[in-house]
C-alpha cells in the first residue's frame, strides 16, 4: 500500500518522500491516540448537552405560548449565526472574565479549555441540533396535540409522552448529520489549546515535518468515525422508524 | 457509471493541480510563471507581520527581496514578488505543493525538516525564553515545574519543554495571538517562544511595561529559509545573495532597521552571532 502512495508521488511529480512509518513510532502513535481520545470525550459531551438543549428549545418553539417561543427563536437565531470558531474565542478568551476570581482560578486550574470548547460546541450545534427537532415536532399534525389535551394531559404532558417521542423517532436521519457535524467541529477547540485529534496530527507534523502523511491519518480517522456513527445511526433509524411516517430509501424507489 | 465519472473528476482535479508542481525547477517554474512566490508570517514582528499602516513588511520579507534581486539577475528578466500567509502547519505543505517558492519568516533550520526541505545559510539566531508579567516569579526554566506554560504549536521550544520539562503543564495553541492573550488573562502562568518574538510581541501589548522577557535561552534557533528539496541551482541563487548582503553590508543595514537599538523590537546582535554570520561566506 505504501509503495503505492510512493508511486503516487513520483507520478505526480512532487518532490517529497513518503515516510509512512513515522505514524507508529512512539511517541506519535500515543498522541493520535490521546488525541482520538479527547476528540470522542468532547464531542460525546457535548453531544448529549447539545441534544437536551435541542430538545428543550426546539419543543419551546412549537409551543402555544408567545414569550417562550420568542425566547427560543432569540437563543437559535443568536447562536446559529455566528461562527463557532468565534463562540469558542468568546467562551475561553471573554466570558470567563466576568467569573469571580477564585472561580475563574479555579477554572483555570481544572480544564477552563475542555469546558470552554464544550460550552462553545454544545450552545452551538443545541441551536441547529433544536432546528432539527423542530422541524420534526412540526410535522407531526396537530391533531395529536389537540388529541392529548383533549384526552385530559397538560400541554407539558402531551409534549413528553406524545409529541416528544414520536419527533425524536422521526428526526434520526437530521440528528446524525447534526451529530457528524458536530464531531467534525470539535477539531476547532484546537484552538484554544486542547490536544484532540487534529491537533495531534499537527503535533507529529510539527516534529517530523512530515505534513501529508500526519493529515492522512487524520482525514482517514475521521472518516472512520463519521461512517461508524452513520452506520450506527443508520441501525438506529431502521429499528425505530414508524411505518408510513419516515420514508425509507428502499421504498423509495418503488 | 456515475461513479467513474466522479472518479476521473477528482483524479483530474488532483492531477490539474499537481500538474502546477510538477518536478520543474524552482528557478524554471519562476522563469515561466514569471512570478516569486515567498511564504512568509503575517504576525510575527520584525520578521514577517502588518504594520499600522496595514502593509506587510519585515526583516525577513527584506532579506527574500534581496533573494528576488539576485533571482531576476540570474534570469536576466523580471519577475514578480509575490508573498503568502505560511503558518508553521501549513508551510511545508505550501513549499511542497509549489504554491510558495521560498519560506522566508520564522522557520528554525532542524535536522528532522531537513528530510522534507532544505534550507539556506543561517541568517538570525535567536534561543527560546520566557514572557511574564512583571515581577512574575518564573525567572527561567528551571522555575516552571507545575506551572501552566503556553506555547505555540509547531515551535521547537515547545518540543523542548515537552521533552526536557515535563513537571510543566503544557497549553500549546496554534498561534501567538491566541497564547499571547491567554498569558495576558493569567490562564497561562508564562508564554515561551523564540527571545525575538517575544521582544517583537511585547512591544505590540498595549502596556509594554507590564511584561518581561526572562530566562537565559534553553534553546538555540538558528533562523533560515527554506526551499524544495534537491534544487542545488535555486538554493545557490538564495545564498549567494544572503552572502553578498553579509558581505556588502546590507544584511547589517536591514538589521539595524528591523533588530536595531531605534527599532521597535530592540535585539542587540550578539558578537558570536555576527562571527557566526560572517563566516557563512565563502570566497567568491
Amino acid at each position: 500500500m505504501f509503495d503505492s502512495f510512493m508511486w503516487l508521488a513520483g507520478f505526480l511529480g512532487i518532490p517529497y518522500q513518503f515516510r509512512w512509518g513515522i505514524l507508529w513510532e512512539a511517541p506519535h502513535y500515543t498522541w493520535i491516540i490521546n488525541g482520538l481520545w479527547m476528540t470522542l470525550r468532547i464531542s460525546a459531551i457535548s453531544w448529549i448537552f447539545a441534544v437536551l438543549l435541542g430538545i428543550i428549545f426546539g419543543a419551546l418553539r412549537t409551543v402555544p405560548f408567545r414569550p417562550l417561543r420568542a425566547l427560543a427563536t432569540a437563543y437559535v437565531e443568536f447562536f446559529r449565526n455566528v461562527p463557532l470558531l468565534v463562540w469558542l474565542f468568546f467562551w475561553y478568551f471573554g466570558a470567563p472574565e466576568v467569573l469571580p476570581e477564585p472561580i475563574r482560578q479555579w477554572l483555570i486550574h481544572h480544564g477552563m479549555e475542555f469546558w470552554s470548547a464544550v460550552a462553545g460546541i454544545s450552545i452551538y450545534h443545541g441551536a441547529r441540533m433544536s432546528e432539527v427537532i423542530r422541524a420534526g415536532i412540526q410535522s407531526i399534525p396537530k391533531t395529536q396535540l389537540e388529541a392529548g389535551i383533549s384526552s385530559g394531559l397538560s400541554v407539558s404532558q402531551t409534549y413528553r409522552i406524545i409529541i416528544i417521542p414520536i419527533a425524536l423517532r422521526l428526526i434520526v436521519p437530521p440528528v446524525t448529520n447534526e451529530s457528524l457535524n458536530l464531531l467534525k467541529n470539535s477539531s476547532l477547540a484546537m484552538t484554544i489549546g486542547v490536544a484532540e485529534l487534529t491537533f495531534a496530527t499537527r503535533q507529529i507534523e510539527t516534529y517530523t515535518a512530515k505534513a501529508f502523511e500526519a493529515f492522512t491519518a487524520g482525514t482517514v480517522i475521521y472518516l472512520v468515525l463519521c461512517l461508524g456513527i452513520a452506520f450506527v445511526m443508520n441501525r438506529v433509524e431502521r429499528k425505530f422508524a414508524i411505518p408510513g411516517l419516515i420514508a425509507r430509501a428502499e421504498r423509495a424507489e418503488h | 457509471m456515475k461513479r467513474i465519472g466522479i472518479f476521473l473528476m477528482v483524479a483530474m482535479v488532483i492531477l490539474s493541480l499537481a500538474g502546477i508542481s510538477a518536478a520543474e525547477p524552482t528557478l524554471e517554474k519562476i522563469k515561466n510563471s514569471g512570478v516569486f512566490t515567498v511564504g512568509t508570517r503575517t504576525g510575527s514582528p520584525p520578521f514577517g507581520y502588518i504594520n499600522k499602516q496595514n502593509e506587510w513588511v519585515g526583516f525577513s520579507i527584506d532579506l527574500a527581496r534581496l533573494v528576488h534581486k539576485n533571482i531576476e539577475k540570474k534570469l536576466g528578466q523580471s519577475v514578480k514578488f509575490e508573498l503568502k500567509e505560511s503558518a508553521p502547519a501549513t508551510r511545508i505543505p505550501l513549499l511542497s505543493s509549489g504554491a510558495v517558492d521560498l519560506i522566508a519568516g520564522t522557520m528554525t533550520d532542524t535536522r528532522a525538516r531537513r528530510e522534507s526541505v532544505d534550507f539556506s545559510l543561517t541568517f538570525f539566531v535567536t534561543g527560546a525564553q520566557f514572557m511574564v508579567k512583571r515581577g512574575s516569579p518564573i525567572k527561567g526554566v528551571k522555575d516552571i515545574a507545575g506551572k501552566r506554560i503556553g506555547a505555540q504549536q509547531g515551535s521547537t521550544n515547545e518540543r523542548e519543554i515537552r521533552t526536557r520539562y515535563p513537571q510543566a503543564v503544557l497549553v500549546v495553541f496554534p498561534d501567538q495571538p491566541a497564547a499571547f492573550t491567554a498569558m495576558t488573562q493569567g490562564k497561562v502562568d508564562a508564554y515561551t517562544n523564540d527571545g525575538i518574538q517575544l521582544v517583537g510581541l511585547k512591544m505590540k501589548a498595549p502596556n509594554p511595561d507590564d511584561w518581561e522577557v526572562v530566562g537565559e535561552p534553553y534553546t538555540y534557533e538558528p533562523y533560515a529559509m527554506a526551499m524544495r528539496k534537491n534544487d542545488s541551482d535555486f538554493r545557490q541563487v538564495v545564498n549567494v545573495a544572503l552572502m553578498e548582503a553579509i558581505e556588502g553590508g546590507e544584511y547589517f543595514k536591514l538589521y539595524d532597521k528591523w533588530l536595531g537599538p531605534k527599532s521597535e523590537t530592540p535585539y542587540p546582535l550578539r558578537h558570536d552571532a555576527r562571527t557566526f554570520l560572517m563566516m557563512e561566506v565563502v570566497p567568491k
